[in-house]
Formats: structure tokens, C-alpha cells, sequence
């Protein structure tokens, strides 16, 4: 029985040519990228919009994919509460390691960003915060000078008003074409993180994927509480190059956060989805909030 | 009150008048022939009684097996359907003389209705136009050449009791005048028994526009607007429409008011058809009146949201109309084809046979109307149609581009089909326009019977 309906599609094609009814040629349409998105982990696809909506995580294996700094912004504090500071700064462009004007230039354009943190005061559950987050996309979340100084003016701008502080990190470590003036800013931010700490005010790192080298060997480590993404990477140098220095190979989840838990060199992996209720929870029991009042 | 019917016919039609009785709660009793014991009529009815054997003239036709099977049934009417004893009048008569109800109008305006000299007579009383020609009978030959010099060339014998061609003469012009009466009235009284001609203007390129009556015993008529019917091939209408896309609202209005006129004029009490014949010029002439329900009385149904049949079974009960003129509205365009199971490539000659498969369109405003299903036989004995295919659209062209894409679906195995031929007329720029005249039919079957893809898988 198929073939009669085969039968009649291809006497139907034969009666269209002899009445001459024109037959469209369809060129293959394209499907735009910005709809599908397919997981760097598991390579399921999922629409974009319903990934968006799960907060970037996905929503098959539930991998934390990277947020930008605007993104998390608006995941992470009260509606309309961020009011950015310094974000008129730019990098010196008497900076003249060769490309690296350039590479700003670009890294500003597609992410619309002056630098690659964004830094400021907002709410948090009503809680007044200092915070800052970094952004991978613009060159890897590298700290060069200006990264250095908006962390250490936030840093200070929390110790000025008596601030906790929250800073997002995500970066690839000192940016190397500032070379000795980015590892500069290692010290610097340490030195302002002490201030923090000595004022008795309250800090909490949310690492995410990834945080290492020169961040995560300055003031990424020194927060109160050092939260995680689950298995974002943090570590200080790569994995192939400690293996080769030690001539030893190293556990499979090495630089996970998992395995930063598990050394206590990590407080609490939180699932992106609960990140704001636990910031918020976490704030509200520095300042002597009990488990039952936060219950409530 | 009909509380049980039997339906004097078969096939779709029958299925259908069925259909109605079974919303109405009126109980069903189907005929049938011995060749027609698995047919779904039979199937669908809640009684069906044998009533003879295959031939019509000894069952469908087979008045006293049909009225013992009604009464003996307990029935208390009888519908005859279209064809058969449709417009019977001795029929319709036996059937009030044995006390039932005949769905249909009184036997004496089927008589007279039926009988063309009388029927001109009447519209002429009532004047609506007619076919100019003569009245009554022509007996000699000055007669007819008198006649003749007033309606002018071309022009047409007929014989007065015949139908289907025969005794019919065409003549184009004087000189071929005396020899074609004497051959119509030698042709008239051999076929016929009865030597009566009768001479009317011949016209050609014309349309085929009919008017649905309904009226009830109580002198209310209505129309249900027009159809289209010129899409004929040898007189046989194939494609219908509903309504007439070529005529202008002045002569849509014309048209409606003579049928509603003509029909009042003889005191006509049940659903009926008035054909007109239109010509070049736009003019209508009172063709015929049927006094029955019609084959493509669907497609009214489909544009005035009236069951026909339903207004017929009320109204032989007495019932008056159940609204007025002004009450009904048309609302889009209706199409039906016929599909019949016949074979294009031999001069559309019947083919009978079995339905080894079939499968029937569906969709929004798809209609149709059936009594085959997969595995059924169309015996040989009766007419050829398989299914009405009717459908609706907003626009005619609509409609038109609804019915391609229900052709496309209908596949019918087993039998050979006209459904091809539809298509591609469905396709006619002719067609399309809704200009064409009762020739197109012909002219377009010359013409596919030159083209090697039409032959070739059809």
C-alpha cells in the first residue's frame, strides 16, 4: 500500500510539469547560532533560551558553563541594586607589549566591558555588599594593573563604609603582557584583603571555573569563607607542567574543586542555582544571624 | 409523526437519507438487490429487506415488492431517493394510496413536472421565460417550418416522450430541415412508440444554472440560492458548484425570483430543483424542474448550513418551513466531483469491479459522501459513482485549491477512476475563471486525449 501513495506522488509531480505549475527550488536555510545550545560537556543540545533561563548551567548534565560578569550581576544580587564604580578606568595604553592594545580593544568590544572585572556597591537580600566579579571572556579574566586596582579600590571601598565583600573570580591569573606590573597586583590586593580582615568585616571568594595562577595565589585564597562552583578548576600552575616537574602523575580530579574540598583548601561547592539563597544565608550569619532566624 | 422509513434506493444516497432518519430518530429500513447484499446501505440501516434480484426493473424499480416491504415492515414512509422511482408519479400516488408518506411532492406535480409539454405550458402561465420553440407537439411539416422561421437557426427536434438522445435532431439550417424531421419522427415513434416531436432553438456555449426549491404543503416557498452544474460530459453532470461564480447579482436575483416564482406558480410542496439554461448574452430560460432531491444537493448544504434532506422529511410530514427566505444565507463556495468508477482511457466506459484499497481525504471543510468501502464491489448493474467529493472554502478559489489538495489524497485501487481527470480540470484555466459553458467538457477531453503524460498514467 505504500507504493500506491508513492505511485500517486510521482503522478502528481508528472501532472504539475504538464501544467507547467512552477516548482520552487528551496535554498537550505541556516539555523541561526544563537538558539541552540550545544554542552561543552555532555555535546547535548539544549535551546539556548532554556539554558539561559537554568542560569547557564545545563540542563542535561548540569555543568557549570561560564557566566559573564553582567550575567552574574543579574543572578547574583537584588534587582537593580548594582551601581558600578571606577567603570570609566581603561587600561594605560602607554602599555606597549606588542598586540596588547589591540587584544584590549577586542576583548572590550565583544564583551562590552572596560576591563575584565566588574566592580561596585549593591544589595543583597537587602544586605549592603561591596562586589566585584571577573570575567573570563574578556582575555581569560587576566589580572593586569587596572584589575589589580579596581579590586584593591573595592577592597578599600569596603573597609572605607564597612562593607562584606563578595568577589566573583574567574581568571587565567596575571595577565603576561603586563609582565612584572601584573604580578605587582598580587601584592596589592593582598595587602588591602589584610585590611579587610583586620577591620573584622566579612569576605566570601566565589570561585569559579577557572581560578588560577596569579589569582588564585593572591586574593582569591584569602576571603573568610571560600565558596565553589562544582567542577570549576582552581589550581596555581597547570596540571602537564607540575607532572613534568615532579616526574609524577597526579589524581584524575587534581585541581578540581572537589578535590580543593577535600583538602580544605575549599569551604562549600554550592550549585549555581542555590548561590544567591547561600551568599544571602552566609551574610546574614556573619552579622550573628541564628539558624532559626534564617529558617524563617 | 415518521417514526420508521424505508429508503426506496441505494448506494451514497440512500447512506445518506439514512444519516438524517438516524438523527431524527426515525427508524431505517434499506432495500436492496441480491447483487447488492454486502453493500453498506444494507449495512448501515437497522432492517434491510431484499426486494429482487439484480436487475433494477426487478427491485429498485419493482413497485409492489417495495411498498409490501414498507408495509410489512411497519414503515410509514418511503423515501425515494434520486433516480429509480424518484419521479414516478404512479408511484408517488401508490404509495399515499396505501397510506403512507412519500417524502417528495404530490404525485400530480411530479405529473406534471414531468411532462415537458405541460411543464412549458405552466411557466409560460406564470411567465417565466422558456426555450423559445413550440409549445405542444409539431405534427406536419409547414408547422415546423413555420416555427422554425420565428426562433431561427440553430435549432433542435426532440421527441416528445423521449430522453437520452434519441430521436433528436440537430439542425443548422433551412435546408437541412425537412429531412431532419422526418427522421427525428420515424426515430420518436420507433424508440418511443409515439411519433410527437417537438422543435426548440438550439443553443450552444451555454450555461447550466439550477435553483434548490424547498417548499412545504402550506405555500411557502424558499430557494437555497444556485448552483453551478455546466461542467458535463454528455449531459452527465460531473463537477458542481454552488454558487454560480459567472452570474451578476442582477441576474442571480432574476434567477432566484422566476424558481421561487415557478414554483409557487404550480403549488410545489417539497424540495425541488428549477434548471435554467443561460446563454452568451446572460438571458435565462426555464429548462426543467426536478421534482426530487439531487446529487449535488451537498454542495447548497455546504454554503446555506441547511440539511436539505431534514427540511424534505419535515415538510412531507406537514410541518411548515422552519424559516423563511430571509433567514437563509450563503456563506463561501462549495465544489463536489463526482468520482466514478469509469475508465478515461476508453471513452470513460464504466468499470466495475472490486475496491482493493481506498483512502479518503480528511481535513477542514472535506466532505464525503459514500456507500464503498475497502473490499465493497460496484456491480455492474447500476450507476458508476464511487463517492461524492465535496469541500468549502471562504473563496471560490479556495474552495477550488482545497478540492486539488483532496484529489491528491483520494486514492482508489481495484477500479478505474476519474480522479486524474479531476485534478487536472481543477487546474483548467477555464475552470478556474468560472466562465465555462456546457461544451467545455468535451473540448477539454479532445484535448487531454493529445497529451502523453495525461495517457500515460491515467
Amino acid at each position: 500500500m505504500k507504493n500506491l501513495f508513492e505511485q500517486r506522488k510521482k503522478q502528481i509531480s508528472g501532472f504539475k510539469t504538464l501544467l507547467n505549475v512552477s516548482k520552487h527550488l528551496f535554498a537550505k536555510k541556516e539555523m541561526p547560532n544563537d538558539v541552540i545550545h550545544v554542552c561543552a560537556t555532555c555535546h547535548k543540545a539544549s535551546t539556548l533560551e532554556h539554558f539561559q533561563r537554568n542560569l547557564r548551567v545545563c540542563v542535561h548534565c548540569d555543568a557549570h558553563e561560564r557566566v559573564s560578569a553582567k550575567d552574574r550581576l543579574h543572578m547574583s544580587v537584588d534587582e537593580g541594586s548594582f551601581k558600578p564604580l571606577w567603570n570609566q578606568l581603561t587600561t594605560s595604553t602607554k602599555l606597549d607589549f606588542p598586540d596588547y592594545q589591540k587584544k584590549l580593544k577586542e576583548a572590550r568590544q565583544s564583551t562590552q566591558l572596560n576591563e575584565a572585572v566588574l566592580v561596585g556597591e549593591a544589595t543583597l537580600d537587602q544586605h549592603p555588599i561591596a562586589i566585584g566579579v571577573m570575567d573570563a571572556n574578556f582575555m581569560m579574566g587576566s589580572m593586569g594593573s587596572l584589575v589589580g586596582e579596581l579590586i584593591t579600590r573595592l577592597i578599600e571601598h569596603a573597609c572605607e563604609h564597612r562593607y562584606p565583600l563578595i568577589l566573583y573570580v574567574a581568571s587565567g591569573g596575571a595577565r603576561m603582557q603586563e609582565g612584572i606590573i601584573s604580578l605587582m597586583q598580587m601584592a596589592k590586593t593582598t595587602q588591602a584583603m589584610k585590611k579587610h580582615h583586620d577591620l573584622n568585616l566579612f569576605s566570601i571568594m566565589v570561585l569559579t571555573h577557572p581560578t588560577t595562577g596569579g589569582v588564585s595565589a593572591s586574593f582569591a585564597m584569602l576571603g573568610d569563607l571560600t565558596l565553589s562552583e562544582p567542577s570549576a578548576l582552581i589550581g596555581f600552575a597547570g596540571k602537564r607542567v607540575i607532572e613534568k616537574t615532579i616526574q609524577q602523575s597526579l589524581p584524575s580530579h587534581f585541581q578540581s574543586a572537589e578535590f580543593g574540598l577535600e583538602q580544605g583548601f575549599i569551604d562549600m561547592i554550592i550549585h549555581r542555582h542555590e548561590m544567591k539563597s547561600t551568599l544571602a544565608y552566609l551574610l546574614l550569619w556573619s552579622k550573628g544571624g541564628t539558624h532559626e532566624t534564617i529558617r524563617v | 409523526m415518521i417514526k420508521k422509513m424505508l429508503i426506496a434506493n441505494r448506494g451514497e444516497i440512500a447512506v445518506r437519507i439514512m444519516r438524517t432518519c438516524k438523527e431524527m430518530n426515525i427508524t431505517t429500513v434499506a432495500i436492496y438487490s441480491s447483487a447488492d447484499e454486502e453493500s453498506y446501505h444494507v449495512k448501515f440501516a437497522d432492517e434491510a429487506i431484499c426486494v429482487g434480484d439484480a436487475h433494477a426493473s426487478s427491485s429498485y424499480l419493482h413497485m409492489n415488492n417495495i411498498i409490501m416491504a414498507a408495509l410489512n415492515s411497519g414503515c410509514d414512509a418511503i423515501h425515494p431517493g434520486f433516480g429509480f422511482l424518484s419521479e414516478n408519479a404512479i408511484f408517488a400516488s401508490l404509495v399515499e394510496q396505501v397510506g403512507l408518506i412519500f417524502v417528495g411532492p404530490s404525485a400530480h406535480l411530479i405529473e406534471l413536472m414531468g411532462n415537458k409539454v405541460k411543464a412549458k405550458q405552466a411557466m409560460i402561465d406564470a411567465r417565466i421565460p422558456i426555450i423559445p420553440g413550440s409549445v405542444g407537439a409539431v405534427t406536419d411539416l409547414s408547422e415546423c417550418q413555420r416555427i422554425a422561421s420565428q426562433i431561427g437557426y440553430p435549432l433542435i427536434i426532440k421527441a416528445a416522450a423521449g430522453g437520452g438522445g434519441k430521436g433528436m435532431r440537430l439542425v443548422h439550417e433551412q435546408s437541412e430541415l425537412d429531412q431532419a424531421f422526418q427522421a427525428a419522427k420515424q426515430e420518436a415513434l420507433a424508440s418511443f412508440g409515439s411519433a410527437e416531436v417537438y422543435v426548440e432553438r438550439y443553443f450552444t456555449q451555454t450555461k447550466h444554472v439550477e435553483v434548490q426549491i424547498i417548499a412545504d404543503k402550506h405555500g411557502h416557498v424558499v430557494h437555497l440560492f444556485e448552483r453551478d452544474c455546466s461542467f458535463q460530459r454528455r449531459h452527465q453532470k460531473v463537477i458542481e458548484e454552488a454558487p454560480c461564480f459567472a452570474l451578476t447579482q442582477t441576474q442571480r436575483k432574476k434567477i432566484l425570483n422566476d424558481a421561487v416564482k415557478a414554483a409557487k406558480a404550480v403549488g410545489y410542496d417539497s424540495v425541488g430543483t428549477i434548471e435554467f439554461l443561460m446563454d452568451t448574452s446572460g438571458q435565462t430560460y426555464f429548462m426543467e424542474m426536478n421534482t426530487r432531491i439531487q446529487v449535488e444537493h451537498p454542495v447548497t448544504e455546504m454554503i446555506t448550513g441547511i440539511d436539505i434532506i431534514k427540511i424534505m422529511i419535515l415538510c412531507a410530514q406537514g410541518k411548515p418551513l422552519p424559516f423563511t427566505q430571509r433567514d437563509i444565507t450563503m456563506k463561501g463556495y462549495s465544489i463536489e466531483c463526482r468520482i466514478n468508477a469509469e475508465n478515461i482511457r476508453s471513452n470513460f466506459a464504466p468499470s466495475p469491479g472490486t475496491i482493493a484499497f481506498m483512502h479518503v481525504p480528511f481535513g477542514p471543510h472535506v466532505r464525503i459522501e459514500t456507500a464503498m468501502y475497502q473490499g465493497a464491489t460496484i456491480p455492474p448493474y447500476y450507476d458508476s459513482m464511487i463517492l461524492k467529493l465535496i469541500v468549502w472554502g471562504q473563496t471560490r478559489l479556495e474552495a477550488i485549491k482545497r478540492m486539488r489538495g483532496a484529489l491528491e489524497e483520494l486514492l482508489i485501487e481495484g477500479v478505474h477512476t476519474n480522479i486524474e481527470f479531476h485534478y487536472l480540470v481543477l487546474h483548467q484555466k477555464e475552470f478556474i475563471e468560472g466562465r465555462y459553458t456546457t461544451d467545455y467538457a468535451s473540448v477539454l477531453i479532445k484535448e487531454l486525449n493529445t497529451v502523453e503524460e495525461f495517457i500515460r498514467t491515467t
